[in-house]
C-alpha cells in the first residue's frame, strides 16, 4: 500500500494544470478585480472534459473516478479558488443529484449538456432562515396538480444566474419539518425565477454567487428529484460528497500559497541569505508541507470510498474540515512569509488568503462538519423532540395571491393589475368620499414614505379619486412627515382597514402596518424595491417607481364621476387550500389516550412520522401500558 | 324500611336515590340528585348486579335483604366498579361472605387498589363473551372498555333481554318512587339531564361508545334488548330507539339539532351586549333556535351539554391579561377533553388596547377535530358601535347561511 496516485491521475493533474497555469493564472488577478466570472474558461473546461469527470460516459461524463475529479478542482483551486468552486458545485452539486436521484428521462435529458459543460449546475437549498438548518427552509412548492407553484428565494447561491440548470429544495408538506421537503430541477429562464446582483464577496470572486428568487416559477411535476418528501434525504447525500469538492478546493488553495511562498522564500535574501535558511521560515515550510501532506490523504482517500461506494460521510467531513481549517493557517503562513510584499493586491498569497476563508464556512460550515463527525463515532445526539417541526409562519397579512409584475413596460403592468382587479370584481364606477374614516372604507389609497415630497401626495389623491377610495398612510407619512393627519395612518396602533381594496403606493410594509392592513380583501402594492415586505404581503405588486406608476394607473382606473357606492359588501379573500388530510389515529381502549402518527411517542422515543404499525415490538400505551392491540382505530 | 321495585318477572330495582350530594364526582353540580340503582335477580341462584355509593348504603342494603328475603347472595357481578356503584362491595361482602363475585380482570386490579382486598378464590374473572347461567337466566359478557373507564363492562341477560348497561344510558337526576323512563316525560324533564350526564362524563369516549353500540348490534342484536339498566337513571323498557339515537348523535359528536349557542365572556356587560345585538340579528335573519350564556355563570357542565345538542356555536369573550377570559378558557379546555367535534364556529373577539381572545380562541377551536370557524371574525374594541354594525352583520348573515345550509 503505497498510498499513491495512479499514473492516469497524475496526467490528468499535468493537463489541469497546464490549462490552469496558461488560461487562468494570467487573468486571475483581473477576475479578481473585477469580480468577474470566467465565461470562456469554464467553455474550455468542458471542452477539455472537465464538467463531468466522475460520470458515466452515456450519460456524457467522461467515466473517471471521484479521485480525478477531486483533483481537477485542485489543481484549479491551486490558481484560482474561485474558478475550482466553479467546478466544484457544478459537478458535486448541481449535477450529482440528478446523477444519483434522477430518473432515467431527467438522466437523459439534462446530464449530457451539464457533463459536457455546455450547460452549468447550481444547488439552491440555503436560505435565510435556513442556514446550517434546513428545516428552516420557507421556500414552498405547492402542488398545483400537473405543476408545483415554487416560491421563495434561495441566498449564496454559487454559480447563480450563470447556471441553466438549479436542483432547488422547497417544502412541499409544510408543518412536518425535513420530511416535507423535496429537490426539484429549475431551469434558468422560467417565468418567475429570477436573480439578484452578485454579491461583492471577500474572495473566490472569480464565481459567481447570488440570491435566486421564486415568484410563482411554474415546475413541472416531471421535475421532481426522487419522491415528495425525499429532498432533505438528497441534499443530505449531495453535500456528503460535495464536501470532496470543498476539500479539494481548500487544498488547491493551500497548495498554491505553499509553493508561492516556498519559492518566494528562496529568492528573498535578507541577513545575506535566503530567507528560506533562517530555521524559523523553514520551520514554517516544514509544517505547511506536513499538513497539505495529511490534508491530500484524508481528501484523496475520501475520494477513494466514494468511488468505491464504501461510507465514506465521516471521512468527506472529516476531509473537508480538516484541509479547510489548515488552508487558513497555510494561507496565513505563507502570507507571513512573503511579509508586507504579500499584503499587496495582486500578489497571488493576498488572493489565496482571501480565498481560504470560505472553505471553512460553506457546504457545511466546520462546525456542522464536526457535528457529522462526532455523530459517527457517538450516535445522533438525540434530537430536541419538545421542539416540533418549526412553525412556518407565513406573511404578516396571511395567505395572499402575491402576482407580483417586474416584467413589461409601466403600462403593460398597469394594465394586468387594473384587468386582474376588475375580474376580482371591484367596480370602479362607484366610490367613496376621500375622507370616509379608514375603519369604514371599503378602498384606500394609502401613501407610503416612498412618495417622497409633500407635492407628490397630489398623485396619491388622484389615485384615490379614480379608485373611488379614501386617503390613508404609513405611520410616518401622518405622525413625522406630517402629510396627512394623525388619524389616517394605518397600522397596529393606527387605523384598521378591513375593506376590499388597499392600494399601498410607495411603502415598505414594516409589520406594524402590515397588522394594520391584514383583514383587507385585497391588497396592491407599488414599490420600486421588488424585495421590500409589502410585496410578500400583498395579492398584486408593481415593482416600479410610483412617481411613473400612480398617474398610469390613475388614468387607467378614472371613469369620470364617480356613483356613490351602495353598502360595502365585504369580498372573500384568497383562501389558501387547507393542507388538512384525514388521517388515521388510534384510542387506547385503556385509558382514551390517542396515538397520533404525526407527532409520536416522545415518551417511549417513538419519533414524530411513526405509522401505528411501525411502532417498536412490545410498545406499549404510554399513559397506561395497555399493548398496541388494546387500541381502536379512529378517522380524523 | 327498604324500596324495591320489580324491573321485570324475577328482576329487581334495589337502588336508592340521592338528594344533598350537590357536586356529582365534586365538579357537576346537581339540582335533582341522582340515583344510584342496582339490581337483584332472583333465580336458582341469586344474583346482585352491581352495588351502591356508600351515601345511600343502609337503604341500598335494606332493598337488597328484603329482596332476597332470607335467601343467601350467591353471585355479585360487577360492571363498573367506579365508587358510586362499588363502595358498599365491603358491606355485601360482610353480610354474605360467601358470594361469588364475578367481573373483568381490570375490575379486580382496580378493586384491589381501592382496597377492597378481595379473596382471590371468590372471584370469577370473565372474559368478553363468555356466558354464565343462574338457572333459568342466562347472561353474556361484553366488555365495554373506556365507556368511560377500561375495567368496565355490561351483562346481557339472554332469557328475557335486559342489559345491565353500565354507566352506558345513565343520567342524572333522582327516580324519586318512579324507576321507567316511561312514567316520566323523559323528553321534557330528564333528556337534559341525560345529556349533560353522558357529555361531561362519556363524551370522550365517543369512539369507544360506538364499538359499544356496534357490538350491541352484532353480538346480542339491538332487537333483542328488551330492557336497558342502567347504573343511573330510569331504567328504559319502551321506546328503546329514542336513546340509542341519541347515544348514536354523541358517541359521533353529530349535532342533534341546527341551532346557534351564544356563549359570552364579559367583564362589564359590553361583550355580553354585542352577544345580544348578534342573537338579535339572528332572529331578524329567521335563526331563532338560539341560546345564549353567560361563562361567567353557567356552570360549564351545562354549557358542554347543550353543545353536544347544537349545531353551531358562537364565542365572544374580552382578552383577559392577554388571553382568553379564564372562565371561557375553561369552557374551550373541556370542549377539548370531551373531543368535542363537528361544529361550525363563529368567533368574536374583544379587548380594550390589545384584543387578542379573538385569535386565541380560534387557535383552540381549529385544535378540535373536524371544526368550522367562519371565516366572518370581528373583533369589538371596548364597546359595539354603530361602526361596526357592518361586520356583524356580516358575521349573523354568515352564521344564519350557514345554519340555512347554504354556502356563502
Amino acid at each position: 500500500m503505497l498510498y499513491q496516485t495512479t499514473q492516469e491521475h497524475e496526467e490528468l493533474r499535468a493537463k489541469v494544470r497546464e490549462f490552469a497555469e496558461t488560461e487562468v493564472k494570467p487573468i486571475a488577478f483581473m477576475l479578481d478585480q473585477n469580480n468577474q466570472f470566467p465565461t470562456e474558461v469554464v467553455k474550455k473546461m468542458g471542452e477539455l472534459g472537465l464538467m463531468g469527470l466522475p460520470y458515466e460516459k452515456e450519460y456524457g461524463g467522461a467515466g473517471a473516478d471521484a479521485l480525478s475529479y477531486a483533483i481537477a478542482v485542485e489543481e484549479l483551486a491551486r490558481v484560482d479558488g474561485g474558478v475550482g468552486v466553479i467546478l466544484s458545485a457544478h459537478t458535486s452539486l448541481g449535477t450529482y443529484p440528478i446523477y444519483a436521484f434522477g430518473n432515467e428521462e431527467q438522466k437523459k435529458k439534462y446530464l449530457p449538456d451539464l457533463c459536457s459543460g455546455k450547460k452549468v449546475g447550481a444547488f439552491g437549498l440555503t436560505e435565510p432562515n435556513a442556514g446550517s438548518d434546513a428545516g428552516g427552509t420557507e421556500t414552498t412548492a405547492e402542488d398545483m396538480g400537473d405543476h408545483y407553484l415554487l416560491n421563495g428565494e434561495k441566498i449564496f447561491i454559487t454559480n447563480g444566474g450563470q447556471a441553466d440548470t438549479y436542483v432547488v429544495f422547497a417544502v412541499t408538506t409544510p408543518g412536518i419539518g425535513t420530511r416535507g421537503i423535496s429537490a426539484l430541477i429549475v431551469e434558468k429562464g422560467w417565468e418567475g425565477f429570477t436573480f439578484e446582483e452578485h454579491y461583492d464577496k471577500m474572495g473566490i470572486r472569480s464565481s459567481a454567487t447570488c440570491q435566486l428568487n421564486f415568484n410563482n416559477v411554474k415546475v413541472p411535476k416531471e421535475n421532481l428529484l426522487g419522491k415528495e418528501g425525499q429532498g432533505f434525504k438528497i441534499a443530505m447525500a449531495t453535500l456528503d460528497g460535495g464536501r470532496i469538492g470543498i476539500a479539494a478546493q481548500a487544498l488547491g488553495i493551500a497548495q498554491g500559497a505553499y509553493e508561492a511562498a516556498v519559492e518566494y522564500s528562496k529568492e528573498r535574501v535578507q541577513f545575506g541569505k535566503p530567507i528560506c535558511q533562517q530555521q524559523n521560515v523553514a520551520f514554517k515550510i516544514a509544517d505547511m508541507a506536513t499538513k497539505l501532506r495529511c490534508a491530500r490523504f484524508l481528501v484523496y482517500s475520501a475520494a477513494e470510498l466514494k468511488q468505491a461506494h464504501a461510507p465514506y460521510g465521516m471521512e468527506s467531513a472529516m476531509a473537508k474540515q480538516y484541509a479547510s481549517d489548515i488552508a487558513l493557517e497555510v494561507t496565513n503562513d505563507a502570507l507571513q512569509i512573503f511579509g508586507g510584499c504579500g499584503y499587496i493586491k495582486g500578489m497571488e498569497v493576498e488572493r489565496f488568503y482571501r480565498d481560504a476563508k470560505i472553505t471553512t464556512i460553506y457546504e457545511g460550515t466546520n462546525e456542522i462538519q464536526r457535528v457529522v463527525i462526532a455523530s459517527h463515532i457517538l450516535g445522533k445526539a438525540a434530537k430536541d423532540t419538545s421542539a416540533a417541526p418549526a412553525q412556518q409562519k407565513g406573511p404578516e397579512t396571511g395567505a395572499r395571491k402575491r402576482l407580483i409584475l417586474k416584467d413589461g413596460t409601466a403600462q403593460e403592468k398597469v394594465e394586468t393589475l387594473v384587468a386582474n382587479l376588475k375580474k376580482d370584481g371591484h367596480d370602479f364606477t362607484v366610490g367613496i368620499p376621500m375622507d370616509t374614516p379608514i375603519t369604514q372604507a371599503e378602498r384606500v389609497v394609502s401613501a407610503g414614505q416612498g412618495i417622497g415630497e409633500k407635492k407628490n401626495m397630489k398623485l396619491i389623491e388622484n389615485l384615490a379619486k379614480a379608485a373611488g377610495a379614501a386617503v390613508g398612510s404609513s405611520r410616518p407619512v401622518a405622525e413625522t412627515l406630517k402629510y396627512v393627519p394623525i388619524n389616517r395612518y394605518v397600522g397596529m396602533s393606527g387605523q384598521k382597514f378591513k375593506g376590499n381594496l388597499y392600494i399601498a403606493c410607495g411603502i415598505s410594509g414594516a409589520i406594524q402596518h402590515l397588522k394594520g392592513i391584514k383583514d383587507a380583501s385585497c391588497i396592491v402594492a407599488i414599490n420600486t424595491n421588488p424585495n421590500a415586505k409589502i410585496f410578500k404581503n400583498c395579492d398584486y405588486g408593481i415593482v416600479g417607481d410610483v412617481m411613473e406608476i400612480l398617474p398610469l394607473l390613475t388614468a387607467a382606473l378614472d371613469t369620470g364621476e364617480k356613483q356613490p357606492a351602495p353598502p360595502m359588501v365585504k369580498m372573500k379573500r384568497m383562501v389558501p387550500k387547507k393542507v388538512y388530510q384525514p388521517r388515521k389515529l388510534y384510542v387506547c381502549n385503556g385509558c382514551g389516550h390517542e396515538y397520533d402518527p404525526m407527532q409520536g411517542d416522545p415518551e417511549n422515543e417513538v419519533k414524530p412520522g411513526t405509522a401505528f404499525k411501525d411502532l417498536p415490538e412490545g410498545w406499549t400505551c404510554p399513559h397506561c401500558g395497555e399493548p398496541a392491540e388494546a387500541f381502536i382505530e379512529i378517522e380524523a | 324500611m327498604y324500596n324495591y321495585r320489580m324491573v321485570t318477572d324475577d328482576l329487581y330495582w334495589v337502588g336508592a336515590d340521592e338528594h344533598r350530594l350537590a357536586l356529582f364526582e365534586n365538579i357537576h353540580p346537581l339540582y335533582h340528585g341522582v340515583s344510584y340503582n342496582a339490581y337483584v335477580l332472583l333465580d336458582e341462584k341469586t344474583v346482585l348486579f352491581d352495588t351502591a355509593d356508600w351515601a345511600v348504603g343502609r337503604q341500598f342494603i335494606a332493598n337488597v335483604k328484603a329482596v332476597l328475603n332470607g335467601r343467601p347472595l350467591d353471585y355479585l357481578v360487577i360492571n363498573h366498579v367506579e365508587p358510586d356503584h362499588a363502595a358498599s362491595i365491603e358491606e355485601i361482602l360482610l353480610r354474605w361472605p360467601k358470594v361469588k363475585i364475578i367481573t373483568t380482570p381490570k375490575a379486580v386490579t382496580l378493586l384491589n387498589q381501592f382496597g377492597f382486598g378481595l379473596d382471590p378464590n371468590q372471584i370469577e374473572e370473565v372474559k368478553e363473551g363468555d356466558t354464565k347461567s343462574f338457572g333459568k337466566h342466562t347472561v353474556a359478557f361484553v366488555y365495554a372498555p373506556m365507556v368511560h373507564w377500561p375495567e368496565a363492562m355490561v351483562t346481557f341477560d339472554t332469557t328475557n333481554g335486559v342489559l345491565f348497561s353500565a354507566d352506558a344510558f345513565g343520567s342524572f337526576r333522582s327516580l324519586d318512587g318512579k324507576l321507567f323512563a316511561d312514567e316520566f316525560d323523559f323528553d321534557r324533564e330528564w333528556i337534559d339531564d341525560a345529556r349533560r350526564y353522558y357529555t361531561n362524563i362519556v363524551g370522550k369516549y365517543g369512539p369507544q361508545v360506538v364499538a359499544l353500540l356496534n357490538k350491541a348490534a352484532s353480538v346480542v342484536g339491538l332487537d333483542n334488548i328488551k330492557y336497558l339498566c342502567p347504573l343511573h337513571g330510569p331504567v328504559w323498557r319502551k321506546d328503546l330507539g329514542y336513546i340509542i339515537d341519541k347515544y348514536t348523535h354523541w358517541a359521533t359528536y353529530e349535532p342533534e339539532e341546527k341551532g346557534v349557542m351564544i356563549v359570552y365572556a364579559s367583564m362589564y356587560g359590553n361583550t355580553e351586549a354585542a352577544a345580544e345585538v348578534l342573537a338579535a340579528k339572528l332572529t331578524a335573519r329567521g335563526v331563532t333556535n338560539t341560546r345564549l350564556y353567560d361563562v361567567s355563570s353557567t356552570h360549564v357542565s351545562y354549557l358542554i351539554s347543550d353543545l353536544f345538542k347544537y349545531s353551531h356555536l358562537v364565542l365572544a369573550s374580552v382578552t383577559y391579561n392577554l388571553g382568553i377570559f379564564p372562565p371561557m378558557h375553561n369552557f374551550l379546555m373541556d370542549m377539548k377533553a370531551l373531543n368535542l367535534q363537528k361544529r361550525t364556529v363563529a368567533i368574536m373577539g374583544s379587548g380594550s388596547w390589545a384584543p387578542r381572545s379573538g385569535a386565541l380562541m380560534k387557535e383552540e377551536i381549529e385544535s378540535l377535530k373536524n371544526m368550522t370557524v367562519l371565516d366572518e371574525e370581528m373583533t369589538v374594541t371596548s364597546s359595539l358601535k354603530a361602526d361596526n354594525e357592518s361586520e356583524i352583520d356580516a358575521l349573523a348573515d354568515a352564521i344564519a347561511a350557514s345554519i340555512k345550509g347554504e354556502s356563502k
